[in-house]
């Protein structure tokens, strides 16, 4: 089976296996969170080539620079998932036309899913049904300033603009909003996962 | 900005800097603030981790295959030869941590039918290699790595039709284009002059215009099966064929007709 050797390994000796340019080791960080590195990207960009390529750049940068990745940053996974998000963020500013205005949870599917794909890995699973839970919790234009935010790449004077709220209000729903979804992750023991400890 | 930020505003501004969303003099505000202040750095830490999270509010699509095999390919170059991994911990949690979602699925259907070949092919094999461990090493690694390939639900098996070729002459090739890999199983090759080899081809779509090289090789000296590894640049729906070539490092396009084709079942 394809990357068996590298299953029971943690995200952090995985990267030190990159750094020595071991490609087994990127093609099983790949499995891991390909699927949610290509998510993010394909929800932000809405293109499917964009978000490939995305991805790509992703796990290539990973390829290049993994001997500088810092532990005590924070886990591997926040690390691509950020990536790929700053990196597809920074496409749909650049293709203006990418954006179009939708609802700002368009998509997300936050109400509960009536069956879950079988096939669905189960941390994602899991993932996915915690943080909608937390995402559902907050007050509405909280999740609506986040979700612009992250979802529609939009800063927080466009988030303003949009919704029609001073800037300053923007700031302190963003603030607030991130708060509550810190307190309620934690709550639910999402932080850290089997596989992301270092 | 004029008025000196207050600490209470940095930390406002700390949601926005994760989410990549103040505005450019927030945030070299923001940066310049947190080089000094281990409290907002601690806190950025923590937020970041939670917009982690995010990436996982929407649903999740498998990327395809292309993705994987663009990265395998760009890598390739660097890629070490015979990486040491270390031994898998197989303590705890991480022992039962949650497989991939890919060794987990149904194989498709290529997959599968490659699997029961290849278990069919293993057993008849194991009866020829019990007296003959050391000459039949290499096939049993190489039948290791087909066994795996055929684990791959990206592997294609592809059926090399020797007509119009030497009579008795088959071969069967298990690629994967994620992996840009794939075991050659050949057998009753003829024999064939000394300066000359067999090459396996890979050609996309079956243009032996852009047909890449995939392996080089010589046949047994008796009639017997050879199984092989090669690496070479596959694309779904790339065909194969051996051609022969000139010794000792073949052709690099073919020279010759096939001897053996293969279509994989979906060109």
């Amino acid at each position: 089976m394809r990357g068996t050797s590298y299953q029971g390994l943690r995200d952090g000796q995985l990267v030190e296996l990159v750094a020595q340019k071991d490609a087994g080791a990127l093609e099983a960080l790949y499995d891991r969170y390909g699927r949610a590195a290509y998510s993010l990207a394909r929800r932000i960009l809405t293109e499917e080539t964009l978000a490939q390529d995305v991805v790509q750049e992703v796990f290539l940068s990973l390829w290049r620079n993994a001997g500088r990745f810092d532990a005590g940053r924070g886990t591997v996974a926040t690390y691509l998932l950020s990536m790929t998000h700053h990196r597809a963020v920074d496409v749909v500013r650049r293709e203006e036309n990418l954006r179009r205005w939708r609802t700002s949870d368009e998509g997300l599917e936050l109400e509960p899913d009536p069956k879950a794909r079988v096939e669905d890995d189960v941390v994602a699973s899991e993932r996915r049904a915690e943080v909608r839970a937390a995402l559902v919790e907050l007050p509405a234009a909280q999740r609506e300033a986040l979700l612009l935010a992250y979802f529609g790449g939009y800063t927080q004077r466009e988030v303003a603009a949009l919704v029609g709220v001073p800037l300053g209000t923007v700031k302190t729903r963003m603030a607030a909003g991130m708060r509550k979804m810190k307190e309620a992750l934690q709550d639910a023991g999402t932080e850290e996962h089997p596989w992301t400890r270092q | 900005m004029d008025t000196p930020m207050s600490h209470s505003e940095f930390e406002e501004l700390a949601a926005g800097y994760v989410l990549g969303a103040l505005e450019p003099d927030d945030e070299q505000a923001f940066r310049r603030h947190l080089e000094g202040c281990a409290v907002c750095e601690a806190n950025v830490r923590e937020l970041e981790a939670v917009v982690g999270e995010l990436a996982y509010a929407v649903p999740q699509v498998d990327p395809p295959d292309t993705v994987w095999a663009g990265i395998r390919r760009e890598i390739r170059p660097e890629a070490a030869r015979r990486p040491a991994a270390p031994p898998p911990d197989t303590s705890g949690a991480v022992a039962g941590a949650r497989r991939r979602r890919r060794g987990l699925g149904v194989l498709p259907g290529l997959a599968a039918a490659a699997a029961i070949l290849l278990v069919v092919a293993l057993s008849v094999w194991n009866l020829n290699l019990r007296d003959e461990n050391a000459i039949y090493r290499d096939r049993v690694a190489a039948l290791e790595r087909a066994t795996q390939l055929a684990n791959d639900p990206n592997a294609a098996l592809v059926t090399l039709d020797d007509s119009p070729g030497p009579a008795g002459a088959a071969g069967t090739v298990i690629a994967s284009s994620r992996e840009d890999r794939g075991v050659l199983i050949v057998e009753n090759l003829p024999p064939l002059a000394r300066d000359r080899v067999y090459e396996l081809w890979s050609a996309p779509g079956g243009d032996f215009d852009r047909a890449e090289k995939a392996l080089v090789f010589q046949p047994l000296r008796r009639p017997g099966t050879q199984t092989l590894l090669f690496e070479a640049p596959i694309q779904p729906g790339s065909v194969f064929a051996i051609t022969e070539e000139p010794g000792p490092d073949g052709s690099a396009k073919p020279t010759t007709q096939p001897i053996l084709t293969g279509l994989p079942p979906t060109a």
